[in-house]
């Protein structure tokens, strides 16, 4: 990814993003996490090459009532001309001449694959309006914009509304009977080390807050911490949560992909398929599962090679929170 | 003793002085590898390593350590000041190597 370009980001606001508060709804949590972003961009796309001029950037824009047009030729993606763009060309008198010259070309890209929240995370650290999308093959694929996000949003939380709503109809409303405690979800990002740990740091401090004992909290927190790290270093992110409720905690951490390809040899002392630069980093001894398994009364995993994993440890509290 | 008695004989710089630096060193631990840090079960442990991450913070933060020293003389990454403080853990760095630390600190607590 690119560096910022040359439009000043303004300051950031104090506000929590979506996702970071660790109070926001968990169907929306588990859906910017689940979209991505090819799900929510738009890929129909009008773009210029870079020998057109700005004069016909300016009336495209106009024409297709957009802020901005990416300048590509044959996939291949060069800039992107902004409102802020024409504004200068038109005060220097140089609207004549062409987008590859006054195009803005330091630009933050994100990638089609990657999940929602992170672009999400984007829009709140860049405050760009757009920001172009590419393939792995670094081919421009689509732009992304806010109003594609919310409108994405609107229309998955409707689906899942109807969904929960239905559900409820057949369950007939026994849930209160369940006495859930706590319940809560972290999205995990893949290799998103500004992050990693800090779910499991929360969980701790929760459990602190509630003044459950001491070692019964260190176990999940070291539950919640190696399979949080897991998802962060082996996954393509996923979701970890964990929940409280009459006896017992849990601890579950939930991803798409890539999968264990022999879940019986990853759960060995030892063994790791973790890569130089992640045993740098202090992760990668082999340990994680079986430490995991060392602090839970119950433990279970799940995985295939292709679809996904998941993994869920189980700690019996005697007596709950004191 | 002391984490901040261990920090001097560390000759250690305290960067954030969290809740840890008055509490008493029991254990010391020196290691690069986050999952050899979980598996210890004592509450009232210093940890000293050479990694200079976030991620070391957060898995002392787990195990209840009293601090992290960072050997070598490291440099940290700025990001880590911001995350000690979040956590309230006791940040320190030393010069000292991990091996000189760990003999210093045997040496203060075992005077011959
Ligand atoms: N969520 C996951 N997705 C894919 N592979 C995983 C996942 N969790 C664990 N693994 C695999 O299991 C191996 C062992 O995991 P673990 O015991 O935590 O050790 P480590 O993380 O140090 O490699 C990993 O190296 C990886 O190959
Ligand atoms: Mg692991």
């Amino acid at each position: 990814m690119s560096a910022p370009g040359s439009q000043s980001p303004v300051a950031p606001d104090e506000r929590p993003g979506l996702g970071e508060s660790g109070n926001d709804p968990l169907v929306l949590l588990e859906l910017i996490q689940r979209l991505k972003v090819r799900d929510v961009m738009t890929a129909d796309l009008v773009t210029l090459p870079r020998d057109a001029s700005m004069r016909q950037a300016q009336e495209l824009m106009r024409q297709k009532k957009i802020s901005g047009v990416p300048v590509e030729e044959k996939g291949r993606f060069f800039g992107l001309v902004s409102i802020d763009d024409i504004i200068r060309a038109l005060v220097a008198g140089t609207i004549h001449e062409s987008c590859g010259r006054h195009m803005t070309t330091k630009l933050v890209v994100l990638e089609d694959d990657m999940p929602l929240s992170f672009a999400l995370r984007y829009f709140d650290r860049y405050h760009y309006g757009r920001f172009p999308v590419l393939n792995r093959d670094r081919r421009l694929v689509g732009i992304i914009c806010q109003r594609d996000i919310n409108r994405a949003l609107l229309v998955e939380l409707t689906r899942e509304l109807q969904r929960l709503e239905s559900v409820s109809v057949q369950r007939g409303g026994e849930g209160a009977a369940g006495s859930l405690y706590l319940l809560r979800e972290f999205p995990i990002c893949k290799y998103d080390f500004e992050n990693a740990g800090k779910a499991a740091n929360q969980i701790k401090q929760v459990l602190q807050e509630k003044k459950f004992a001491t070692k019964v909290i260190r176990r999940i927190a070291v539950a919640a911490y190696e399979l949080e790290i897991n998802l962060c270093v082996h996954s393509d992110g996923g979701v970890l949560s964990w929940q409280v409720s009459s006896g017992r905690a849990e601890v579950i951490a939930r991803d798409a992909g890539p999968g264990i390809e022999d879940v019986e040899w990853a759960c060995r002392d030892g063994t790791s398929t973790a890569n130089e630069w992640i045993r740098s980093l202090g992760f990668g001894a082999g340990m994680g599962l079986v430490n995991v398994r060392r602090v839970s009364d119950e433990f279970e995993i799940t995985s295939k090679k292709g679809s996904g994993t998941t993994v869920k440890a189980v700690i019996y509290i005697e007596g709950g929170a004191a | 003793m002391t984490m901040s008695e261990v920090a001097e004989v560390l000759q250690a710089e305290v960067l954030v002085k969290g809740d840890g630096l008055l509490r008493r060193v029991g254990h010391v631990m020196a290691s690069d590898l986050m999952s050899d840090v979980l598996l210890v079960d004592e509450e009232d442990m210093l940890l000293l390593t050479s990694l200079a991450s976030d991620q070391v913070l957060r898995t002392a933060q787990i195990v209840g350590a009293v601090g992290v020293v960072v050997v070598n003389g490291k440099p940290l990454p700025s990001s880590m000041v911001n995350v000690a403080n979040d956590l309230h853990m006791t940040l320190a760095t030393s010069r000292l190597s991990k091996y000189d630390a760990c003999v210093a600190v045997h040496a203060a607590r075992h005077p011959l």
